[in-house]
């Protein structure tokens, strides 16, 4: 008796240390969230005191406004939301061929193929970077939304095809041999059967090449020098007025308009996060 | 639908060592890449097929990866700058890139001080992290969703976003963090200590900013491998009169062993890379104190216009990191992936 009591409590206590190491381990890792939405609740005013305000006394949606009003947010999201659904169709279309070609065929060079893939994946940032700069800069292309769609399609490609190579070789050979028996061409095979078994597969890489696209910071930023052009990341990470200095409540709102679709996804894509990010979507 | 959870196990970068045969392998669903089976129906189809499926991708990838990491290494060996730019005019000068940048001591620096950066970032993530995996399978549903929940908005966050918060939390004046420094009374009266102008604080604020971005994913990689774990093993090594220290050296560490080294192996990819929270956070400064390799190439080639040069840098970078990934496609070969 005495010594089932001794384990039960050990067992709360034990509970009860991973509960609060629990709670204050989301403190800590939320706070930053919180202060970018609570600042953003604020007014200029208020944001800027000695003693910061840890809930807004006096909440307000002006911040939004200002932001939504901030030089060229509507251009610039126009152009954001062109370049990356271009990208994503491309990218996720292409990519389906391809998967349905690594994961549903053997072939010689298909591993190298596979290889190639992964490398591609690695290669850092500015390495793709300063050449395609200089080809761009030679073909015209420079300040182009047809360059930036490129250039995120060196990012976004390889990605797609890895995560719907997953989702092809999940589908059961058995599935392909009745339509085989059936007498189905190969044509018909992947657009009657493959094709629409994979179309979680779509979704999944659609919202990958999505935050791929939408993040980019710095090919925009390097590529896009008229104000017009900027996309998204370019028009946040430039909000400040140099005349009365930066506002912080203001860029708070826009980083809260700007992160909200990518959380909004990656909630919703919750259980595919892990395999799928770790193929690089989200690159540094 | 199929596809869904299956996913999890069948890709490669989810790195979930395959369960102990015969434990779980019974009420998992087939295995994806279960090759033998795949091939008897496969083998009936030409490759033409499939290589005219892949020529759209590949044709794609020619032009923007291929192509340009060759004309990468062809421009490190010229002296494209600034004003090729517009005249498209430029010399072969052989390897004087290279040996410009070996002698700089500008170059050892910025290696020296991403290497070392990197392994801070690493290591600090993958500590954090494992610690919130175990911390995960001790927690009942309701808080283990909270945690997930919070892990997931840390990790959502674009890093021009979080950049711009990091600014805002650590700022001279008004900062949050100041504040609550100097409430503790530790460092007395940090309220203006500007943290982008000191090279310890800056690489501290930025170390921070990477770690609290970093471990998520790797948290949530490990708890899903640690949830593939038998239990009965560690019961059994607990009954022996192992302690709980014991266990985890003993059981747990080698059964997540494959994950570790992948995960840690990706990390040291993508922190090696990482540009946008440094460029953004402190520009690379103060003084080129956190100028890494990415950063300086990128301040060679587009500050100073000095193409041919930041090209040479990016190579030498490129073949650094071609050397981990090499060894990442080892270890995912290893873990009985099917490429």
């Amino acid at each position: 008796m005495l010594r089932t009591r001794g384990a039960r409590s050990t067992a709360t206590r034990g509970r009860l240390l991973s509960n609060s190491l629990a709670v204050v381990f989301c403190l800590v890792w939320l706070f930053p969230v919180y202060w970018m939405v609570n600042t953003a609740l604020k007014p200029r005013s208020e944001a800027m005191t000695a003693t910061p305000h840890f809930w807004p006394a006096s909440p307000t949606l002006h911040n939004f406004d200002v932001a939504l009003n901030h030089t060229g947010f509507w251009t610039n999201l126009g152009n954001s939301l062109l370049v990356v659904g271009a990208t994503v169709i491309v990218a996720v279309v292409l990519g389906m061929f391809a998967a349905a070609a690594v994961s549903r065929f053997r072939f010689r060079g298909r591993r190298t193929v596979m290889v190639a893939i992964l490398v591609a994946q690695m290669l850092p940032g500015t390495a793709l970077l300063i050449p395609t700069f200089l080809v761009f800069n030679e073909a015209g292309l420079l300040g182009t939304y047809t360059g930036l769609v490129l250039a995120y399609l060196a990012l976004a490609l390889p990605f797609s095809i890895w995560v719907m190579r997953g989702f092809f070789a999940a589908i059961p050979v058995e599935i392909e041999e009745a339509a085989r028996i059936d007498g189905a061409s190969t044509w018909q095979m992947l657009w009657k059967i493959l094709f629409p078994l994979v179309l979680p597969g779509v979704v999944a890489s659609s919202i990958f090449a999505f935050i791929a696209a939408w993040n980019d910071y710095l090919i925009a930023y390097t590529f896009m020098k008229d104000r017009g052009q900027y996309t998204l990341p370019v028009w946040l990470a430039s909000f400040t007025n140099p005349a009365s200095g930066t506002d912080y409540s203001a860029q708070m709102a826009g980083s809260v308009i700007f992160s909200l679709p990518v959380v909004v996804f990656f909630l919703l894509i919750q259980r595919k996060l892990v395999s799928g990010m770790s193929a690089g979507a989200v690159k540094g | 639908m199929p596809g869904t959870d299956q996913t999890v196990r069948g890709n490669p970068r989810a790195a979930i060592p395959p369960p102990v045969p015969g434990h779980t392998a019974d009420a998992l669903p087939p295995r994806p890449g279960a090759a033998a089976t795949r091939s008897v129906s496969a083998h009936h189809r030409g490759p033409w097929v499939a290589w005219g499926l892949l020529t759209p991708a590949g044709l794609v990838m020619l032009a923007v990866t291929v192509a340009p990491i060759a004309f990468l290494v062809y421009a490190s060996f010229t002296d494209y700058d600034q004003r090729s730019l517009f005249t498209g005019a430029f010399d072969v000068v052989g390897t004087r890139q290279y040996t410009d940048l070996l002698s700089q001591a500008e170059f050892w620096d910025a290696l020296t001080r991403t290497v070392v950066f990197t392994a801070a970032m690493v290591a600090g993530s993958i500590a954090v992290g494992m610690g919130v995996a175990q911390l995960l399978t001790r927690l009942g549903s309701a808080m283990r969703m909270t945690v997930t929940v919070v892990l997931i908005l840390a990790w959502a966050m674009p890093t021009v976003a979080s950049s711009l918060v990091w600014k805002w939390l650590f700022q001279p004046g008004y900062g949050v963090v100041n504040w609550m420094l100097t409430q503790t009374g530790l460092f007395g009266d940090m309220t203006n200590t500007d943290w982008s102008n000191s090279a310890p604080l800056a690489y501290l604020s930025i170390w921070l900013l990477i770690v609290w971005q970093a471990v998520p994913f790797i948290a949530l990689t490990l708890y899903a491998a640690l949830s593939q774990m038998p239990a009965e093993v560690q019961e059994a090594a607990r009954l022996d009169g192992a302690g709980e220290w014991r266990v985890w050296w003993s059981i747990t560490l080698p059964f997540l062993r494959p994950t570790l080294t992948l995960v840690t192996l990706m990390s040291v990819i993508w922190d090696f890379n990482v540009f946008n929270q440094i460029w953004l956070v402190s520009a690379g400064g103060p003084d080129s104190a956190t100028t890494t390799l990415g950063v300086f190439a990128y301040r060679t080639a587009f500050v100073a216009f000095r193409v041919g040069q930041g090209a040479a840098l990016s190579v030498i970078t490129t073949v650094m990191l071609l050397a981990v990934t090499a060894l990442y496609i080892r270890r995912l070969l290893r873990s009985g992936e099917d490429l």
